[in-house]
């Protein structure tokens, strides 16, 4: 049974803010104790594992997702990350040192201290509810008190982080509030030590404008389209079966989805069969009655998607139907598509993949290098050349090299970045009185002397000859 | 040499980053032989010119020499030849910590330039401030940088140098003020690095947030200072003095108020009186070991908080505005609620608070912005740092009696025992503020991290789907299975509260051992002592 979403209160939003912040007490208390962090990591663990069957039942509900897509993404995405951080938690709180040993900074016994930035508040998106919610792993690590906000579009899902957390986690320093635009407009008022913000770069805009009042440093998760490139050498029944699943895994609701493919003239018609092949071995009994195929998460977007394909001047292979009722849109292929298509404007976000044809890797290149970075960029092909080439021509958030969507599980980079995001490097330097025997020079009052000792100790000498330009500039 | 700074004209701002953006996706930078001889020229390029420099910083800000070349000079140069030796080792890619799931998609992280960065300098240490360009250099970005419109014959001799010995087609110097700086904000850019006041910072991190542009902040705040009854009163008033009147004051770091216990105060006050005549003798103004402030407005700002204080004048206190020259001050018997501590001093008045406990100023330094730096003088290192933290929820500050530490109790972007200011000479840890102090860090590898995208790359080998054919549709129980038993830990510890099961496991497979030894001991010796 899913219990239904309540928003929080607008005025309740302020005391909430204000209960953890004083609860925060500049990292003191029960947050300074790495014990009581890895109690919190754990509790956060089993309020998921203890209660799977309520968590698939709401993400079904929510967006008709299949068991075996929400175990795969959300709830394992979810413990790995409570495990890795509840193991390496005491190695990552632990002081480091200098970046390299110098002899003059040594003499200062640097070290650099890991304290938790302050209160955070991490606002979460529709499409993996639970996987988005692995930041609140990192702030538990680095000792931060934090706010999550879930998404409405969600209901059951949010709801249910609303009546669980609270029987697991710390409520003097976790909360969880639920509500939409304006329940949000008001946690965005209030001064964060940090906001993580996961969605779209429209609302982006708004949380880092919102933070900029407060001097708070945001950390934005967006989306763009993922370009997938395809080498004509490449493993095309391989690139077919990875592509599409990733495309149609979550109904093609994932930040990191393969969004179109630059496919060369050549092995064009070749991917389409392989692609045809893929589609049937998914689906035998078609898309629509099949246990392995989600739903899109509102009617809006459905229609949204239902507009690129009533416009598209493409030519749809398989698929195409949309049923708005049930927020059904059919897994789709659209070949021959134009970079000025419907389906080339914005980020697509659902399960349609455009195949836009491309002479070579160059005009793939060009076309990419054209439009904002994506958030991710995916290469089939083992030819070297092929890859360094591309690798070394574009700007995006991360590659993956012969499959997709894989990096959004990789839990170690994940892991320490989450704590990194939410820790401050606090560096320690100490003094002594015999340091002054070689920097009494920097002393009133000043005199040649003085001066002459300072050059020698600070003022560094340059170690190689006068470089001749190459660049367009002429020394004196 | 001119001081008449000329500012670039508006309608040439955007066509500036035009051009340098079509450079550096050219791949002009991307040579790190190419990187490392513009490095090297930054640094010829000051190394060349410390004279002019020099006099350029005395016209502007009243600088002393051996304060220029020991905070200026040597920062820049510095920071270049930091940048040159370790470039190499930077831009290696990192290889993601072992992890058997991960391992064999061979995970990397790749140092790329975020594109072309705009860096924004203050008046107080022109110069030391341009340090992070080496480190956008190193990045393989281009750079546009803005110098202070306040510290005009510093600024236009820079911009006279840049083309002389920088790749113009990459790395630019534009001047201006309002208006300018208006125009370069509502650009985009691939990362923004202001060094300033909280003020202007919320101007740039707002214009930052309309093209979703990462940005780091090095901003200021009060910077308190704690003096324990136990402490060497020469050796602190002699540090404090130094690190608060250099550059007048005008310093992101200074030590900007003292907390110090009622019954040490005098002692501290003589200590600095000593140190004062020592350093200035008769007249700080013609002793040629103090700088000036750098415009009348603050010079106007300043004397107005110093002609409100209730506290008391110990020693200076005189100025001569059309010299821009306040006196080194001190002050003592300062409250909290004074008007000297209503605001970043920004200059030369060190404001001495005293406390009937230490409680009372860990309270005050608590409740209030985290200041960019925190200083503890103290010859008890528990009472500096790793001592006991205390809670003042629970605890009133007034029951609290013992030495506990300064560290554990606070927060601020730097600290430092028993000295001040110096710590923006490290190269070695990072340079940045936390909360209304700023965000961010710069200084060596912490400014080529600044400017690096680190893009992390995966490659996944065919054969992983002998195992991981199971992600596929359609899917089944069987398959479902087979995923969970890849992919979904169950947590392997228990749950809080409760103690471990009976690990029978770890009992059975120690049983089997040791029967097989004591079954084949024979065999085992044989192998051992053949």
């Amino acid at each position: 049974m899913s219990p239904t979403l309540v928003y929080t209160p607008i005025d309740e939003i302020p005391k909430i803010h204000a209960s953890v912040v004083a609860a925060f007490d500049n990292g003191t208390g029960k947050l300074a104790n790495l014990s009581f962090r890895k109690n919190q990591l754990l509790q956060l663990g089993y309020a998921f594992q203890d209660n799977l069957k309520r968590w698939e039942e709401a993400l079904a509900s929510d967006m008709g997702r299949p068991r075996m897509e929400s175990h795969m993404s959300d709830i394992s995405g979810m413990l790995s990350e409570v495990t890795f951080a509840y193991n390496n938690v005491s190695s990552w709180a632990k002081d480091s040192g200098p970046t390299n040993w110098t002899p003059t900074w040594a003499a200062f016994s640097p070290t650099i201290r890991k304290e938790p930035v302050g209160v955070v508040l991490i606002i979460t998106p529709f499409n993996f509810p639970i996987w988005t919610l692995t930041p609140l792993v990192g702030a538990i690590s680095a000792g931060c008190p934090a706010v999550i906000k879930p998404s409405e579009l969600t209901p059951a899902t949010s709801a249910l982080l609303a009546e669980i957390l609270p029987q697991y986690l710390d409520q003097s320093l976790y909360r969880v509030v639920n509500g939409a635009v304006a329940e949000t407009t008001k946690l965005l008022e209030l001064r964060w030590d940090h906001i993580m913000y996961t969605g779209s770069g429209s609302v982006g805009r708004i949380v880092a404008t919102a933070a900029a009042r407060h001097l708070t440093p945001v950390t934005l998760e967006l989306g763009g389209k993922s370009p997938v490139f395809i080498d004509p050498g490449a493993d095309l029944a391989l690139a077919a079966r990875r592509i599409l699943w990733g495309k149609f895994v979550n109904a093609g609701q994932t930040c990191i989805a393969p969004d179109h493919v630059l496919i060369p003239e050549s092995i064009k018609d070749k991917f389409v069969k392989e692609c045809q092949e893929v589609y049937q071995s998914f689906y035998p009994e078609g898309p629509e009655k099949s246990d392995s195929f989600g739903r899109i998460i509102s009617t809006r977007h459905a229609e949204r998607i239902k507009g690129y394909l009533d416009q598209t001047k493409g030519e749809i292979v398989f698929g195409g139907e949309v049923n708005l009722e049930t927020k059904f849109v059919a897994p789709t292929l659209v070949k021959n598509v134009t970079p000025d298509d419907s389906l080339m404007q914005d980020e697509i976000f659902g399960p349609v993949l455009p195949l836009v044809t491309v002479k070579d890797v160059n005009e793939g290149i060009r076309l990419v290098n054209s439009r904002d970075r994506p958030l991710t960029l995916y290469i089939f092909s083992n030819d070297t050349k092929f890859k360094s080439l591309i690798l070394g021509s574009t700007i995006s958030g991360s590659v993956l090299i012969n499959d997709v969507l894989m990096q959004g599980g990789s839990g170690n980079y994940k892991g320490k970045f989450g704590f990194d995001t939410f820790t401050h490097l606090r560096p320690t330097l100490t003094s002594s009185k015999w340091l002054d025997l070689i920097l009494n020079f920097r002393y009133p009052p000043y005199n040649d002397d003085k001066f002459k000792a300072m050059s020698k100790q600070v003022m560094p000498s340059l170690p190689a000859a006068r470089p001749t330009p190459t660049g367009t500039t002429k020394p004196q | 040499m001119t001081s008449e700074l000329v500012y670039t004209p508006v309608s040439e701002l955007a066509p500036i980053r035009d051009h340098l953006n079509a450079s550096f996706k050219a791949g002009k930078a991307k040579s790190i032989a190419f990187r490392k001889e513009q490095l090297l020229q930054l640094a010829y390029l000051f190394q060349d010119n410390i004279k002019p420099f020099q006099d350029a910083l005395a016209k502007d800000l009243g600088r002393p020499v051996l304060e220029s070349n020991m905070l200026d000079l040597s920062g820049i140069i510095g920071d270049a030849l930091y940048a040159y030796k370790n470039i190499d080792s930077w831009v290696k890619p990192d290889k993601a910590p072992f992890d058997i799931n991960w391992f064999p998609f061979s995970p990397k992280i790749n140092k790329e330039p975020k594109g072309t960065v705009l860096i924004i300098s203050p008046f107080n240490y022109p110069l030391w401030c341009m340090g992070p360009i080496a480190g956008a250099i190193a990045a393989g970005c281009a750079v546009v940088t803005k110098p202070s419109e306040l510290t005009p014959a510093t600024s236009q001799l820079i911009t006279d140098l840049f083309p002389k010995y920088l790749d113009q087609d990459l790395y630019r110097v534009v001047n201006g003020a309002v208006e300018e700086t208006t125009k370069l904000l509502s650009l985009k850019w691939d990362h923004i690095l202001y060094t300033g006041s909280g003020r202007v910072g919320r101007i740039i991190a707002l214009a930052a947030a309309k093209h979703l542009t990462p940005a780091t902040l090095e901003l200021g705040g009060k910077s308190p200072v704690i003096v324990d009854s136990n402490s060497d009163f020469d050796l602190t008033a002699k540090r404090l003095l130094w690190g608060k009147m250099i550059n007048s004051g005008q310093t992101c770091t200074a030590p900007d108020y003292v907390i110090v216990p009622d019954s040490a105060q005098a002692k501290l006050v003589t200590a600095l009186k000593v140190q004062y005549k020592k350093f200035y003798g008769d007249d700080p103004r013609t002793s040629g070991s103090f700088s000036r402030i750098c415009a009348t407005a603050h010079w106007d700002r300043i004397n107005g908080l110093l002609a409100e204080t209730k506290g008391n004048i110990v020693v200076g206190g005189e100025g001569i505005r059309a010299e821009k020259y306040i006196a080194p001050t001190i002050v003592q018997n300062v409250s909290f609620d004074d008007s000297l501590m209503t605001e970043e001093l920004f200059g030369p008045i060190l404001c001495i608070i005293p406390v009937p406990s230490i409680e009372i100023g860990l309270q005050y330094i608590r409740s209030h912005d985290s200041p960019l730096a925190l200083y503890v003088f103290s010859k008890d290192s528990k009472f500096r740092k790793y001592g006991k933290y205390i809670s003042l929820i629970t605890s009133p500050p007034n029951i609290l009696h013992n030495a506990r530490s300064v560290r554990e109790n606070t927060l601020s972007g730097m600290f430092f025992e028993n000295d001040v200011v110096l710590q923006g000479g490290s190269s070695v840890t990072p340079f940045g503020g936390v909360g209304p102090s700023g965000y961010g860090a710069h200084k060596g590898k912490y400014s080529f991290d600044m400017f690096t995208h680190h893009r992390s790359s995966y490659s996944s080998p065919s054969w992983i789907d002998v195992i991981m054919g199971v992600r596929f549709p359609p899917y089944t129980d069987v398959t479902l299975k087979k995923v969970n038993s890849l992919v979904l830990p169950t947590i392997p510890y228990p749950r809080p509260g409760e103690s471990a099961p009976f690990n029978w496991k770890r009992y059975v497979t120690f049983a089997v051992v040791f029967a097989a030894v004591a079954m084949n001991k024979q065999r085992i010796t044989n192998f051992i002592k053949p």
